[in-house]
């Protein structure tokens, strides 16, 4: 009963901050920002694999927001929304610069230790999570962007198919096998390179 | 596709929480039973696990206030665009209604002719041609002297 008391109430927030966008007032993106930008900022830095260009996406995101405020259809879901925006935006920045199909693979690199969040029973189980993150963002930045996108929609936001299927613009059936084939191939990689995360 | 193969594919997406729950049920029914289905659905939902434990990029310090401040200077200049459209609508819309009125008087003072070289300038036909070339003219002159103030406040 909280739960449901607490969504209604954060359904609320999100329809007022809408209503006070649609009237053109660019103080009410200050809390959607706020609410909004770790996630999102997460997502881009999953999708392009470079910070700066993930905040300029994560700027463009919200201008599009913005512009596009007049036409949002109050029954869709807000979130798939705006990370379809972003997603769209991620995607023809990697088609315009990097020229590749988006079934191709990118530059790999490695996670930063600096990024490691703070946190973890113990330390021990902290180096082991740790290890096996930096092994598997590793794989991830080496895969395609459409199986990027699913791996980071679903284990990350915790997106359920409906709304990756909203975010990607494709049938459910789209997203399973998209999910299905980024997991063969990120433990296929893993088990190439002679490591494991067991 | 046996059964143990069949369920052997579902094994990634039942890690992945994507499985419905009859789908679900079928795969934990083959696993009891099954060691290698067993341990690959153990290996599969490390991986889910180790995805769900990604390290973290954090949003960089002022990132909230510099989205904040673009979409205002975007909004500043998406109004200004708007109001210039308005005002060359109405210069436009103004332009046509002078135009008229002042042919409306033009023919009231010429009685409707007033001829210079064979073409009776007051002529509907005539008048309204005149009145696009004139038209045409002087915005060409206007935007270029509207350019050169521009680049001027720019060099200053």
């Amino acid at each position: 009963m909280i739960l449901a008391a607490a969504m209604s109430l954060e359904g609320f927030t999100g329809d007022r901050e809408i209503a006070r966008l649609r009237k053109g007032d660019p103080d009410a993106i200050t809390d959607l920002v706020g609410r909004y930008q770790h996630r999102l900022y997460r997502f881009l830095v999953r999708m392009v694999g470079d910070p700066a260009t993930a905040e300029d996406l994560f700027q463009q995101t919200w201008i599009r927001l913005m512009e596009k405020i007049g036409s949002y259809d109050a029954r869709r879901n807000f979130e798939a929304w705006l990370f379809a925006i972003a997603r769209n935006l991620a995607i023809d920045h990697l088609r315009r610069c990097r020229g590749i199909s988006l079934d191709e693979l990118d530059d790999s690199g490695q996670a930063p230790v600096e990024r490691l969040v703070a946190g973890g029973p113990d330390v021990l189980s902290q180096l082991l999570d740790f290890e096996r993150g930096a092994l598997l963002a590793a794989a991830i930045e080496e895969l395609p962007a459409i199986h990027r996108e699913v791996l980071t929609l679903r284990f990350e936001e915790d997106m359920k198919l409906e709304q990756i299927a909203e975010v990607a613009g494709v049938p459910l059936s789209t997203v399973k096998s998209r999910l299905h084939r980024a997991l063969e191939s990120l433990r296929t990689r893993i088990e190439a390179s002679g490591k494991g995360i067991l | 596709m046996n059964e143990h193969e069949s369920v052997r594919a579902m094994l990634p997406l039942a890690a992945a929480g994507l499985l419905g729950p009859g789908e679900l049920r079928r795969v934990e029914e083959h696993a009891r039973m099954c060691e290698l289905c067993r341990t690959d659905l153990e290996t599969w939902s490390a991986y889910a696990q180790g995805l769900r434990k990604l390290p973290q990029p954090s949003a960089p310090a002022g990132l909230m206030e510099r989205t904040r401040a673009r979409i205002i200077q975007q909004h500043a200049v998406a109004a200004g665009r708007r109001r210039q459209s308005w005002l060359l609508g109405a210069l436009v819309a103004f332009g046509w209604m002078s135009s008229l009125a002042f042919w409306g008087v033009a023919r009231a003072l010429t009685g409707g002719v007033f001829t210079v070289m064979g073409v009776n300038w007051v002529n509907g036909v005539a008048w309204s041609l005149g009145s696009t070339v004139l038209a045409w003219t002087t915005a060409a002159a206007a935007a270029i002297m509207l350019g050169r103030s521009r680049e001027m406040r720019r060099f200053l």
